[in-house]
């Protein structure tokens, strides 16, 4: 996978290095030597198999005795044509053992119906509610099997048939992306010859550059980094994260070349610093900032105070401090106080169900907060990421629209390891998880590895759609979402008993 | 069978009991003589829908005792309803309740189509469906003396034998596409994106796309096949306008459709596909169906056609040109209260397709485009696997969609006279009549 930022990385341009002429064959040998090693970026995604499979779709019940009529009753109505006595009303195998409808194989069942539709007798597929069950009111199992399915394959998921939903909805589900008939970011297809970039810049860019009298440049460069997915790995709840967890984290977040958040004693104690890692401490160990080694860009100090951020921030001059914060009471003050101290990476935390504590949902914090820096003119200066209620794959886009740089995710992680979560999964600290019983870590890093490309292909079918070539330019962007409650607003205004406000 | 067996055409006994099982199975679900499945349905296509929408087409007259009228998706067209007249001002259920609608409305030397229906064939592909599915919808349109799509798959040769009613569609992959189909048409549609899969161009997975399919199509067998997206030929409307103009060469009596998604501005979009000559501009909804999509653009990318219509209506209107073009509504219309909420909303007529699926006994299994079988659907709809087509029999499906066609018109009708109207067109953009509720329509 292709790191960016190393600081190996040779940089410089053909025939302005040391040696600042060459012969057009040195230039041309150099020209190709160059081309040859430039890596388009792409995810490595490999099918991987379940090592705790959910429960089957569905339940299928076969009554025995009516089987076994209608065998008997086969035989001699078309007797000698034994293919057709032994058909099996099913194509995906579900009566495919060597007793057939007496011993069903309900993992094979995709519920197109057809057993029960001949046989409703004595055939009777059901939802299984021990797969319906899974997960809450927002991480529903619906929500669950589609993450299961994108960490086993790595593929977007493709379905016949139409969608099978509610209308809107409340969230994310209120808003709908846009399209355009005509514009595209390229003519040979999402994934043809031309990149569609989903790179995101971590850090501040400097508003204007500045040069003194003799034309030298005399104000700091840009301070960031970027990583090559919208999206970056986050913290779990404390009981769950271990320090496998967070070399699984890590390990995958150098594949994906993203960032993993880990608790800065995980990465102390297991030597897990890394450009890849991000230690989040406390403000009460602000001062082990400075010792993670081994090319640690950033650190994240969990909440505000701005004295310990200065201190940081001075004696540690090269390394990016961001902060992490909750959407409570007095945020935007607070938003305001870290913009005014030069913070320039921001990490906004609501719970899991994306809500802050007062219930409000985080798609409007999050265009409130990426507003009131657009006023403040510092948008740019600053980079938002966003952690919580984010766990699906459109959702991703959906928050870029609304303001963020990029999102942190770790529900989904956890859901890609096939992990059972347990508790009140809408607080960030309240739920545990239940692993399966035996799996390697390279098992663990290949499903989150598929996750992030599936997310990744399905980014760019949206980005593709809206004819955007970079989701750098996707950020804020509301022009390109539609809403339900607006679009109500215009279709059914006129329409008797028609009150809006959204359902 | 097990899926590790190749399938083999099916003898004439196995198509007799396979084909039996399923149409008695069928009636006996909806008659009530079973319980209704409990894995049927879900919150656009309820159990009832479904149910109802097999009632109709094996009996052409609307069920007692199920919901015909609306799903439980929570919005849309779930929550509108009709303010019918009070009873004694109901006009008499009548044929003489016009359900005509004119697809031509420009002042042009072309052919004035008035199917005897504001509906009309939405395109499912030659490889996304069988031939058996084909002829029966085609046939069916020739009964009803309306049209049906070819998708964008090519012009099967079985088709010609009902070319007055069948629709050439030319998309962005241009498969199939052929001089002879396009001349032999009375309507060529222009197919700039697909509700279910907007900005993205189509997908046929390699284990749909066999040898025949792949004949007509011109590509490999057993390749998959993604359409490109947009037009490759096409950056402005200007481009689109050329487009148009190369299909009038070839056939100079052919109306026009312009179909395209629901984006923003969907309605800029409309009125440009007019000003370059189209007749009919068909606007396909987020939630319609397909024979294969990404999940993700589904729900998520352009908007439900109960909010597009009216969107592109009253902008016609505020353009001075909405009496000189047609305006056809498809993607999630499901029912025949569908059809005149939509056409209240200001559609002129509806396209539909899972419909007509559904009245052939889909249950929306969504395994359409190949499933972990790889042969496609089950029920022998949308499949090309040779035994599994078989399932579902050419005769069978017409007679399939004329009764399903027969109880949607009766419907229509029913809800026209109870709003004192005796003419379909009259409901064109007639929100007044419309109610909303907040419940889900029951």
């Amino acid at each position: 996978m292709q790191l960016l930022n190393k600081p190996e990385e040779n940089q410089s341009m053909i025939g302005m290095g040391e040696k600042s002429r060459l012969t057009i064959a040195e230039f041309a040998k150099e020209s190709r030597i160059r081309a040859d090693s430039y890596h388009r970026y792409h995810i490595d995604t490999i099918e991987t198999k379940d090592r705790q499979a959910l429960p089957n779709r569905f339940l299928v019940s076969v009554g025995k005795l009516g089987l076994a009529k209608l065998l008997i009753s086969e035989v001699f109505e078309y007797w000698g044509k034994w293919d057709v006595v032994f058909a099996r009303p099913c194509t995906y195998g579900v009566f495919s053992g060597p007793v057939g409808g007496f011993s069903p194989r309900p993992e094979k069942c995709v519920g197109c119906l057809r057993c029960t539709i001949e046989h409703p007798e004595f055939v009777t597929i059901s939802p299984n509610p021990a797969l319906s069950s899974l997960g809450d009111s927002y991480l529903n199992s619906t929500i669950i099997s589609t993450i299961d399915e994108e960490a086993k394959k790595g593929t977007v998921p493709v379905r016949g048939q139409g969608y099978r939903g509610r209308f809107g909805g409340p969230g994310w589900d209120g808003m709908w992306t846009d399209m355009s008939e005509i514009v595209r970011p390229s003519r040979d297809g999402i994934h043809g010859r031309e990149l569609i970039s989903t790179i995101v810049d971590i850090g501040s860019k400097p508003m204007r550059l500045q040069f003194d009298a003799d034309g030298g440049l005399v104000s700091a460069g840009p301070k960031m980094m970027s990583i090559q997915v919208p999206f970056v790995f986050d913290s779990p709840a404390k009981s769950v994260m271990t320090p496998r967890l967070a070399k699984i984290w890590k390990t995958a977040a150098e594949q994906v070349d993203t960032l993993a958040l880990i608790p800065g004693e995980i990465v102390t104690s297991n030597n897990l610093a890394s450009p890849s890692v991000v230690p989040i401490i406390s403000l009460d160990s602000s001062e082990t900032a400075g010792s993670f080694k081994n090319g640690t860009r950033m650190v994240q100090l969990d909440g505000w105070n701005p004295t310990v951020y200065s201190s940081i921030s001075s004696s540690n001059p090269d390394l990016m401090i961001s902060i992490r914060m909750s959407f409570e009471e007095g945020w935007q003050e607070q938003l305001n106080e870290m913009i005014d101290a030069g913070v320039s990476v921001i990490h906004f935390v609501a719970n899991n169900h994306g809500e802050d504590g007062g219930g409000r949902f985080i798609m409007d914090l999050i265009v409130e907060a990426h507003e009131m820096l657009l006023k403040a003119g510092l948008r740019d200066k600053v980079t938002l990421l966003h952690s919580g209620g984010v766990v699906a794959a459109d959702h991703l886009p959906k928050a870029i629209i609304c303001g963020v740089d990029a999102v942190g995710i770790d529900l989904p992680l956890l859901v890609a390891m096939q992990a059972r979560l347990i508790g009140d999964t809408s607080n960030r600290e309240g739920y545990t998880a239940k692993f399966p019983r035996k799996f390697k870590d390279s098992w663990a890093c290949q499903r989150i590895v598929n996750l992030t490309g599936s997310w990744r292909d399905q980014m760019l079918e949206i980005l593709g759609a809206m004819g955007i070539r970079e989701v750098r330019r996707l950020r804020g962007e509301m022009g390109r979402a539609m809403w339900c409650t607006h679009l109500e607003e215009e279709a059914f205004s006129e329409i008797e008993g028609f009150i809006g406000g959204g359902i | 069978m097990s899926k590790n067996k190749l399938p083999v055409f099916p003898s004439k006994t196995m198509i007799h009991k396979i084909t039996n099982l399923l149409h008695d199975g069928m009636d006996a679900r909806t008659t009530g003589k079973f319980e209704v499945p409990p894995a049927l349905g879900d919150a656009r296509w309820t159990d009832e829908l479904i149910l109802s929408t097999w009632h109709m087409a094996a009996t052409g007259t609307l069920p007692d005792n199920l919901n015909y009228k609306t799903g439980k998706s929570n919005g849309g067209f779930d929550r509108l309803d009709f303010k019918t007249l009070d009873e004694e001002q109901w006009l008499k259920h009548s044929e003489d309740i016009s359900t005509s609608i004119q697809l031509n409305r420009r002042d042009d030397h072309r052919k004035k189509l008035s199917p005897a229906i504001p509906i009309y064939g939405g395109g499912m592909s030659y490889g996304s469906v069988s031939v058996n599915v084909m002829m029966a919808r085609a046939i069916h349109a020739k009964n009803w003396n309306t049209y049906m799509s070819t998708g964008e798959g090519g012009y099967p040769e079985e088709l010609y034998e009902c070319r007055d009613n069948v629709i050439t569609q030319v998309a962005t992959g241009l498969f199939g596409v052929e001089e002879k189909s396009i001349q032999a048409s009375p309507i060529i549609e222009f197919k700039y994106a697909q509700g279910a899969k907007p900005g993205l161009g189509g997908h046929l997975l390699a284990s749909k796309a066999g040898e025949e399919v792949a004949k007509m199509r011109g590509s490999v067998p057993f390749v998959s096949l993604f359409s490109p997206f947009p037009f490759h030929s096409t950056y402005s409307v200007e481009d689109h306008s050329k487009h148009i103009d190369w299909v009038q060469t070839i056939n100079p009596d052919a109306l026009i459709s312009v179909k395209v998604s629901t984006p923003h501005d969907v309605d800029m979009v409309a009125v440009g596909s007019y000003y370059a000559g189209a007749h009919i501009i068909h606007l396909d909804g987020g939630f319609g169906g397909t024979g294969a999509a990404p999940e993700i653009a589904k729900k998520n990318i352009a908007m439900p056609i109960e909010l597009a219509v009216p969107k592109v209506h009253k902008f016609l209107i505020k353009e001075g040109i909405r009496e000189n073009v047609t305006l056809i509504a498809s993607g999630g219309i499901r029912t025949a209260d569908d059809i005149a909420k939509a056409i209240a909303l200001g559609a002129n007529g509806v396209v539909l397709g899972t419909s007509d699926l559904v009245a052939m006994g889909c249950t929306r299994c969504a395994n359409c485009e190949g499933g972990p079988s790889g042969r496609g659907c089950p029920w022998g709809l949308t499949t090309t696997d040779i035994e599994l087509q078989e399932w579902m029999q050419q005769d069978w499906g017409v007679k399939r969609l004329d009764n399903y066609y027969t109880a949607l018109q009766w419907r229509l009708r029913d809800i026209l006279r109870k709003l004192g109207l005796s003419d379909v067109n009259e409901l064109v953009g007639r929100t007044d009549l419309l109610v909303y509720t907040r419940s889900d329509g029951e």
